[in-house]
């Protein structure tokens, strides 16, 4: 068809329902403050993994939905999470990304997180354990068992990371993940990972854009990479499968490294109980990935800024145990494609910064398609497809008609 | 000319030859055995990071490759002040630390019609340069980039 005039551009596509959305989704302020709210602040995300705080009293600092986190580990080397804000004037508890309370800070004791401004201290547990003039100021009328830290939900799981929901009530991480874990929990439970490997990204687009791109491959045309060491039969049988909660799985096949000239077979460095040269892809529910090519793992973990800006944070994870080379050789693969100056990542990330520009807020609701259908294999959009479905529920809009409810929607993709 | 000014010379030449892209000039001032890498320390993760290593024949697979790839074109403009140049006992090599800033001079990685044009700060970081000297000409032996920048935003394919 030649090109369309306006209303040629704006008509419904000869698609199924479920097969288009309204781009909408990705530039409206309204729908970025209903997505913190309804699903950032109910859903489990890995703010970070146990080796970034190894020893008891270290911590690490993070948010969610602008939430702001710390992570610590006890005495008792349990990991805890606690938002991070003082009770008394709301003051940010801990300034630093990481470090460790096993000393003391200029305005409060060893072994406790001090509050610099007027100097409240807590343990590891979250307890208030010292207010300054505490009975001058407050007589009997409040006392620190009322002024503990908020505790949020914590679990360490899935390879180390360590898990926070916003949420007390929030089903357990297993029930939420469990199921599309099972691909990889023997390789990543087999022995501790460490994370070798931190950057992170602030990009003008939105962060389900970041999501889709690790949900198909069909964009695998852009990278030379994945051209030259992926394409065979193997490659386009692999499948794409949808999981509950709007998790989605990618399933493996042999890849051909040493295709591309000058990088070689990760064989020798599989994650344990993995076969050589292996790649599993495991896309959470509302923007995390799990990515595990042979030697390395990758997560990435979006946090949305607004709805044309977000933070990716990039881990690369190889085993506590390697030895110094091993370790190397690992990074060397991680890199190569994944890291910042690697062939890979930057592509994607254009790739997304150019759906930025077209997308913003302002810009005309138009189509996007995601109306590929091979069998649930590679280059299927049913990976988008199941997201959105899941999107639409939690948010109570149609992905193609985001000012309409969802209900409306019959479970279009359920089958998938 | 000294062997401080020889390498420092050769710094500065390195820098214009990457400044202009021209990556098989700056890789034939790399001797055979010559290694490159990108580091940075996270206080994030309490890692000392490797973002990229290579040896001479890694990097010049990398930028032979560089045609095939759909990469971010903007221009990097490089400032490099060589800080210190350490010779050896034997004066046959020399350590060199320099800072160096890399701004980005937009093009099209964001949005053309409003970012080309505009140069933004990119990276800083120093350079800590290995180079051999002989004969009154300084070869690089290794070039480790120690970033200060954990945030990349969408990093680059290119040497730096
Ligand atoms: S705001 Fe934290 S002690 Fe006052
Ligand atoms: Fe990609």
């Amino acid at each position: 068809m030649a090109a369309r005039n306006h209303d040629q551009w704006m008509a419904t596509p000869p698609l199924q329902k479920g097969e288009w959305i309204d781009s909408r989704v990705y530039t409206d302020y309204q729908i970025f403050e209903e997505e913190n709210e309804k699903i950032f602040k109910n859903a489990w995300v890995p703010v970070c993994h146990e080796s970034e705080l190894s020893k008891p009293y270290d911590f690490r600092t993070t948010s969610i939905a602008r939430e702001p986190i710390i992570v610590c580990r006890g005495p008792d080397n349990q990991v805890r999470a606690f938002l991070n804000v003082c009770p008394h004037r709301g003051m940010m508890i801990e300034r630093r990304p990481s470090g460790s309370f096993f000393e003391g800070q200029p305005s409060g004791n060893p072994k406790r997180m001090t509050c610099m401004f007027h100097g409240w201290q807590f343990d590891m547990k979250g307890s208030c354990v010292y207010v300054s003039r505490e009975k001058e100021g407050y007589q009997d009328r409040l006392c620190k068992d009322d002024v503990g830290l908020r505790r949020l939900r914590c679990e360490v799981k899935f390879g180390g990371f360590v898990w926070v929901n916003l949420n007390d009530k929030a089903p357990d991480l297993e029930s939420w993940a469990g199921k599309p874990f099972e691909c990889l929990r023997k390789s990543l439970e087999a022995e501790p990972l460490e994370v070798f490997h931190y950057h992170k990204a602030i990009v003008d687009t939105n962060y389900k854009l970041w999501h889709d791109t690790n949900c198909e491959f069909y964009h695998d045309f852009m990278h030379y990479h994945n051209r030259v060491t992926g394409f065979n039969d193997a490659y386009f049988a692999r499948k794409n499968e949808a999981f509950d909660n709007g998790h989605i799985v990618v399933g493996t096949f042999e890849v051909n490294y040493d295709k591309y000239e000058g990088f070689e077979s990760r064989a020798s460095l599989s994650f344990p109980h993995l076969p050589p040269n292996q790649w599993y892809m495991i896309d959470l529910f509302p923007g995390i990935n799990f990515n595990l090519r042979g030697s390395a793992l990758r997560c990435d973990v979006v946090t949305p800024l607004g709805p044309n800006k977000t933070m990716i944070e990039f881990r690369g994870l190889g085993l506590k145990s390697d030895s110094k080379e091993d370790r190397m050789t690992r990074i060397n693969h991680h890199n190569s494609i994944w890291g910042p100056f690697g062939r890979n990542l930057h592509e994607d990330l254009i790739g997304v910064q150019g759906q930025g520009n077209t997308m913003m807020p302002g810009t005309e609701p138009r189509r996007v398609l995601h109306g590929r259908q091979e069998n649930q294999t590679i280059h299927d959009e049913n990976g988008m497809r199941h997201y959105y479905d899941e999107w639409g529920k939690w948010l109570n809009r149609l992905p193609s008609s985001p000012d309409k409810p969802y209900a409306a929607a019959s479970a279009v993709t359920a089958a998938e | 000319m000294s062997t401080c000014e020889t390498v420092r010379d050769a710094i500065y030449q390195a820098t214009a030859l990457l400044d202009d892209q021209k990556w098989n000039d700056w890789l034939s001032m790399c001797d055979e055995s010559f290694q490159y890498s990108i580091t940075s320390w996270s206080p994030e993760i309490n890692y000392n990071m490797t973002y990229l290593a290579a040896s001479k024949k890694d990097m010049h697979h990398l930028v032979d490759l560089l045609p095939k790839h759909n990469t971010d074109h903007s221009p990097l403009h490089r400032h490099t002040s060589v800080y210190s140049v350490t010779p050896s006992d034997d004066g046959k090599t020399a350590k060199a630390v320099s800072s160096v800033l890399i701004f980005q001079n937009m093009l099209d990685g964001t949005n053309s019609h409003i970012d080309a044009g505009e140069s933004r700060l990119f990276l800083i970081g120093r350079y800590i340069d290995t180079l051999q000297v002989e004969d009154g000409k300084a070869t690089f032996l290794s070039r480790e980039l120690k970033l200060d920048n954990r945030r990349l935003d969408k990093g680059s394919h290119w040497p730096l």
